[in-house]
């Protein structure tokens, strides 16, 4: 487990840049919302999802995240048929702020292009530095509205 | 209106006739203002939805819509609509309804309440991006400049909420759409019907109706109640106009849609706002409300509670006790949105309570209260 700036983020997972994880076991990923994410949007309340056999693009919007009243996008991480989805979080959508890394997973990728596609997620130094961006970013824009 | 690319335009612009250096200087913004009619739930929201595509993809900066509504009564995009409203009344009264597609809950709207839509891209300088709360932060300044400008002091309620003196008077509601673009709705109170909200909406509120409509007067109020005169819908939207100027430094351009737009409107009322698919979708088999009354120290506690999924959608606090309508507002804004779960209940609780917020009664307390509602909820 890494903190990075007081956020949790699993070393053995992959990122991608609109807070996406990404689980890579064999050719099945696992993808759900990072902490960060889960801790700027707070009470997530409702989840869209997609519709499993449904094949998505790395980069594509495949489904909706609304807290409180901001609906937001879910990003594929990987290109892929969608094998299956999370049916508790459609019960208990909490379990994305509790649970963010395990119970709170949203779907599951069977991958089309895995080798390609995961060079350009982030692990280690390149995710520290873009989560520290992003840290320092939200501290300024919150400083200059005060 | 002729469409030729801008070539000082960082996006190909579609907008303006000539040359323009609108993103260089970042002074024009266009602005449709329909004060000519109230319009139809599918024509107006057609239009919002168009706002952040022709933003993403036509070229266009930002977009503000300002208009009123017929008497409608419009619920969020994930919301039950069958458990948030009483269709039949709606029917029988001859009020619209419809879905929009940002978040939040149910509102009426009307020709006394100015709707706004605004199409932005998320990058927009001025437009703070420090998270959702963020980004709502930047677009409250706004309303607030506006009910200033009207003689009407208020605050921002993260993270949604306009309010005055622990009233709500405005609420936002956003979406992400196409590319880095951003849907914004607010309503904005100018006068409000409190009788039909009564008549044609399931929240817990409704329930208390036989307590007379103080209920609603302690948590809502309007433009008209707070400066005590009438004032016409067109002086509040002259308002908002000068609050967004202020808050971006930027300038409007009065502008209707192009022809890619107005094909892109006709679109979403043929393909989304007239299809029963878009108003009935989202079902909750776990749409619920329930009541929870306990004897406490301080008097009785009375909690009011409707859920959507694990959800609480919306939480009424009254009884007996002692406390400030500004306190039992927060409390209650604390709570909406949040996980029904009671460790996030304690924990919403204990970050806004203080000693006596609620005379004799603590956080366990009130926790009890609410979970005792959630137990006792019935299907809607």
């Amino acid at each position: 487990m890494a903190d990075v700036k007081g956020y949790n983020m699993p070393d053995d997972l992959y990122y991608h840049k609109d807070h996406a994880w990404a689980r890579v076991d064999g050719t099945k990923v696992t993808v759900g919302m990072n902490d960060f994410f889960q801790k700027e949007a707070g009470d997530i309340v409702f989840i869209d999802l997609p519709d499993t056999e449904e094949e998505v693009s790395q980069g594509e919007v495949c489904g909706k995240i609304q807290s409180r009243k901001w609906i937001g996008k879910l990003v594929a991480p990987i290109s892929g048929e969608i094998i299956e989805t999370n049916e508790a979080i459609e019960d208990d959508t909490s379990l994305v702020n509790s649970d963010p890394y395990d119970k709170g997973w949203i779907l599951a990728i069977e991958a089309s292009n895995l080798d390609e596609e995961l060079g350009s997620l982030m692990k280690g130094d390149a995710l520290v530095a873009f989560i520290e961006a992003e840290v320092k970013r939200a501290e300024e824009e919150k400083a200059k509205a005060k | 209106m002729r469409l030729e690319p801008c070539t000082l335009h960082p996006f190909p612009c579609t907008v303006y006739p000539e040359p323009c250096t609108i993103f260089q200087t970042m002074t024009h913004w266009r602005l449709f203002r329909n004060t000519s009619r109230s319009v139809s739930t599918a024509e107006g929201l057609a239009v919002d939805d168009t706002l952040p595509q022709s933003v993403a993809t036509h070229g266009s900066p930002p977009i503000l819509h300002l208009y009123t509504f017929v008497p409608s009564v419009i619920v969020g995009k994930y919301q039950d609509i069958e458990s948030a409203l009483k269709l039949d009344r709606c029917k029988a009264r001859g009020i619209e309804y419809n879905r929009r597609s940002t978040g939040g809950g149910t509102v009426i709207m009307g020709p006394e309440i100015i709707a706004l839509g605004l199409g932005i891209n998320v990058d927009w300088p001025g437009l703070e991006r420090g998270g959702v709360g963020g980004v709502f932060e930047s677009l409250s300044r706004v309303f607030i400049r506006a009910l200033d400008a009207l003689g009407v002091p208020s605050q921002f309620q993260p993270k949604n909420d306009i309010q005055v003196s622990g009233k709500k008077i405005a609420g936002l509601s956003a979406a992400a759409e196409t590319g880095k673009s951003l849907l914004f709705h607010t309503s904005f109170l100018v006068d409000f019907d409190v009788e039909l909200m009564t008549d044609i909406m399931n929240t817990p509120l409704v329930k208390l109706s036989d307590k007379g409509y103080n209920c609603f007067s302690q948590r809502m109020t309007t433009v008209r109640e707070e400066i005590g005169k009438k004032i016409p819908v067109e002086t509040a939207m002259d308002a908002i106009r000068k609050g967004f100027e202020a808050e971006f430094g930027i300038q409007f351009k009065e502008d209707e849609p192009d022809a890619w737009e107005k094909e892109s409107i006709q679109a979403f009322i043929r393909d989304r706002y007239t299809k029963p698919g878009w108003i009935f979708s989202h079902k909750h088999p776990r749409s619920r409300m329930g009541v929870g009354r306990i004897k406490t120290r301080g008097g009785l506690l009375e909690i009011y509670l409707s859920l959507s999924g694990g959800s609480i959608e919306n939480v009424v606090i009254t009884g007996d006790f002692f406390s400030t309508t500004q306190d039992i507002n927060r409390i209650e804004n604390a709570l909406k949105w949040a996980s029904a779960r009671e460790e996030s209940i304690g924990e919403k609780l204990s970050q806004v309570w203080r000693e006596d917020m609620i005379y004799g009664v603590d956080v366990p307390t009130l926790t009890r209260a609410i979970l005792l509602a959630k137990e006792n909820q019935v299907r809607l």
